[in-house]
């Protein structure tokens, strides 16, 4: 067997200087003042969800959203790649014509649904769009009573994030707990930067 | 001399008859679903008879009908503490089936994602282990760390636990320079970190008493019964394949492997403590070693071109179109590609038909195979004492009911 790199791990010896020191509670006194010293400093806990939000990063991979451009056009052009590219089945996509300029081509999406709680959120479907129409935006708060309530259409998928798409992340913000009929929401306000650690 | 009359004041003997005891799935010390059916003689226990099954979600099958990449967000929820090290032994089979070599800077990016996890995983393990032993605090401060892990994952990648960060033919993004500052700074405070632990555990006598000589298993019982990974280190034998076998850039770092003496509880933790200040040290390295360049092979068959030139040019329309609607075909063959993971040894055993599916996969998962030594580490020991050999196999039944 190759003994290189090896490393012995070190198992104390009870001795008659481990004897002293347990009489003397010294193992307790040792464990005690770390957890005393963490009493006296600052608590890095996230009042979540009713005074702080934590905004993720740039790349974080949350619930689904339909872009336009800058004309307000839907990006999507309803290939159906996505749909192709999805390890789980969960897109459904019926394409239709249309020469209205609603969508940037002819084609448009008649229906765009994701099932959300088939989805792995693994941004595969992000990937495969040849138009950046889908991404993964930074909504993470999917909770639902239903199970119908996690079948995402289009016309709510095309509704603005909350947290735009150029925006940092990485941060702590303050935020406010609000509820309303169709469940609870946690509004944050991103220019208002709390500090922690 | 006993007492054993009762209340009629007759002679009556005492005896104590074998019990059965269902222990899980849903006990809090079970680690998630296990269910161990235990004989117990009063408290000891004669027999130990883990029941796995209940999260199994047919992994294997469903690989068959998937395409390549469509496979690797699947084996994020195999072992869901270390998502990247299930990524990385997938891809690693499934370019060792095509025969490529990915690019120096993707070698070191995985062996980075791959030793967080490694922490991630280990930091998890700590912690449950100290909560079912009644050290409550640890926990919280393991979660601390851990939670720091995260927030790079999220950084890097986008996921938190289930992370789809490799992809066949190298990431799926570059690190940028914020991560390898963060990356940089856990290093840094990690060393601290640890020493908090040990100083919270490894001088603790109750802490001491839970776990020396319990669940003592020899070198020749492990390597017997097929386990890998911290729980034979444990025992005293050398082996990670990290060293004996290296993939990636292992062989050019320098780290460690630490090994027990006894092979019982006490060991398998000492180890796991040292093998997460290893891990810190080859993150060290691989920052500081990591050239600049691509993240990805030059196959566009393999991996699609960036989004930029899809717009603009044709052939990377065609290539990006292909890739997203029929992947790629992978030569007829067989291959078994096995990594260090946090627990043990992950392999994966893929049988290609020469299509876009794999005809069979069969992952050797390491918690699968630790957990059954269950039985020889806990025979004659307390009932308490499971809590203790369980939490030190560190077995994660998404892993072991694939
Ligand atoms: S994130 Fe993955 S699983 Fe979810 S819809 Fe997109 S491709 Fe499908
Ligand atoms: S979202 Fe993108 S990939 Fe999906 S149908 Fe629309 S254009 Fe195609």
């Amino acid at each position: 067997m190759n003994e290189k790199k090896v490393k012995i791990v070190k198992r104390d010896t009870p001795g008659a200087l481990d004897l002293a020191k347990k009489t003397v509670f010294l193992d307790f006194i040792k464990g005690l003042s770390i957890t005393l010293r963490y009493n006296l400093s600052r608590s890095i806990t996230i009042r979540y969800p009713d005074e702080e939000k934590w905004i993720p990063y740039p790349r974080f991979r949350g619930a689904h959203t339909l872009n336009r451009d800058e004309e307000g056009r839907e990006l999507c052009v309803a290939c159906e790649l996505c749909v192709k590219a999805c390890p789980t089945n969960c897109i459904t996509v019926v394409p239709m014509e249309d020469d209205t300029g609603k969508g940037i081509a002819d084609r448009v999406a008649k229906v765009w649904e994701v099932d959300l709680a088939r989805c792995f959120f693994c941004g595969y479907c992000e990937d495969a769009c040849p138009t950046t129409a889908v991404r993964l935006g930074r909504d993470y708060e999917l909770a639902c009573f239903e199970l119908d309530k996690a079948r995402k259409t289009k016309e709510e998928l095309l509704k603005p994030q909350s947290v735009p798409e150029d925006f940092e992340g990485g941060i702590i913000v303050q935020a406010k707990l609000q509820r309303t009929k169709s469940g609870i929401k946690v509004k944050p306000n991103l220019w208002k930067k709390k500090e922690k650690k | 001399m006993v007492d054993n009359r009762d209340i009629n004041g007759d002679e009556e003997a005492v005896t104590t008859k074998e019990l059965t005891l269902s222990f899980g799935p849903q006990h809090p010390a079970s680690h998630g679903v296990l269910h161990l059916v235990l004989d117990l003689q009063g408290e000891k226990v004669l027999r130990a008879d883990p029941d796995i099954g209940y999260l199994h979600r047919g992994t294997e099958k469903l690989a068959e009908n998937l395409l390549y990449p469509q496979f690797v967000p699947y084996t994020d929820r195999l072992d869901y503490m270390c998502a990247m090290s299930n990524n990385l032994g997938y891809v690693l089979a499934v370019e060792k089936l095509l025969g490529i070599e990915v690019p120096e800077r993707a070698k070191y990016l995985r062996v980075i994602a791959a030793e967080l996890s490694r922490l991630a995983g280990h930091l998890v393990c700590i912690g449950a282990w100290g909560v079912d032993l009644g050290a409550m605090t640890v926990l919280l401060y393991a979660f601390r760390e851990r939670e720091m892990i995260l927030d790079l994952f999220e950084m890097l990648c986008g996921g938190r636990m289930t992370l789809t960060y490799m992809r066949i033919g190298g990431v799926r993004w570059d690190a940028t320079d914020l991560f390898k500052e963060k990356c940089a700074e856990l290093c840094r405070v990690m060393p601290g970190r640890i020493d908090e632990y040990e100083r919270l555990l490894t001088g603790n006598r109750i802490w001491i008493k839970r776990n020396k000589n319990v669940g003592v298993i020899s070198a020749e019982d492990a390597i017997d019964l097929g386990l890998s990974g911290p729980n034979l280190r444990g025992s005293g034998v050398s082996w990670d394949l990290r060293r004996d076998e290296p993939y990636l850039v292992y062989d050019r770092l320098d780290f460690e492997i630490p090994v027990g003496q006894v092979g019982d509880c006490f060991d398998r933790y000492l180890v796991r403590i040292e093998e997460m200040r290893q891990s810190v040290r080859i993150i060290e390295q691989c920052l500081r070693d990591m050239p600049d360049g691509p993240f990805v092979v030059d196959m566009p068959e393999i991996v699609p071109p960036p989004k930029q030139d899809v717009y603009k040019n044709m052939e990377a329309l065609i290539h990006h179109f292909k890739y997203v609607s029929h992947s790629f075909k992978v030569p007829k063959g067989e291959v078994y590609h096995a990594i260090e993971a946090p627990k043990g040894e992950l392999g994966y055993y893929i049988v290609s038909d020469g299509s876009e599916r794999p005809f069979r996969l069969k992952i050797r998962v390491p918690s699968f195979v630790n957990l059954q030594s269950t039985d020889h580490m806990s025979r004659g020991e307390y009932l308490a004492d499971v809590v203790a050999v369980i939490s030190s196999l560190d077995p994660v039944f998404g892993e072991c009911d694939k």
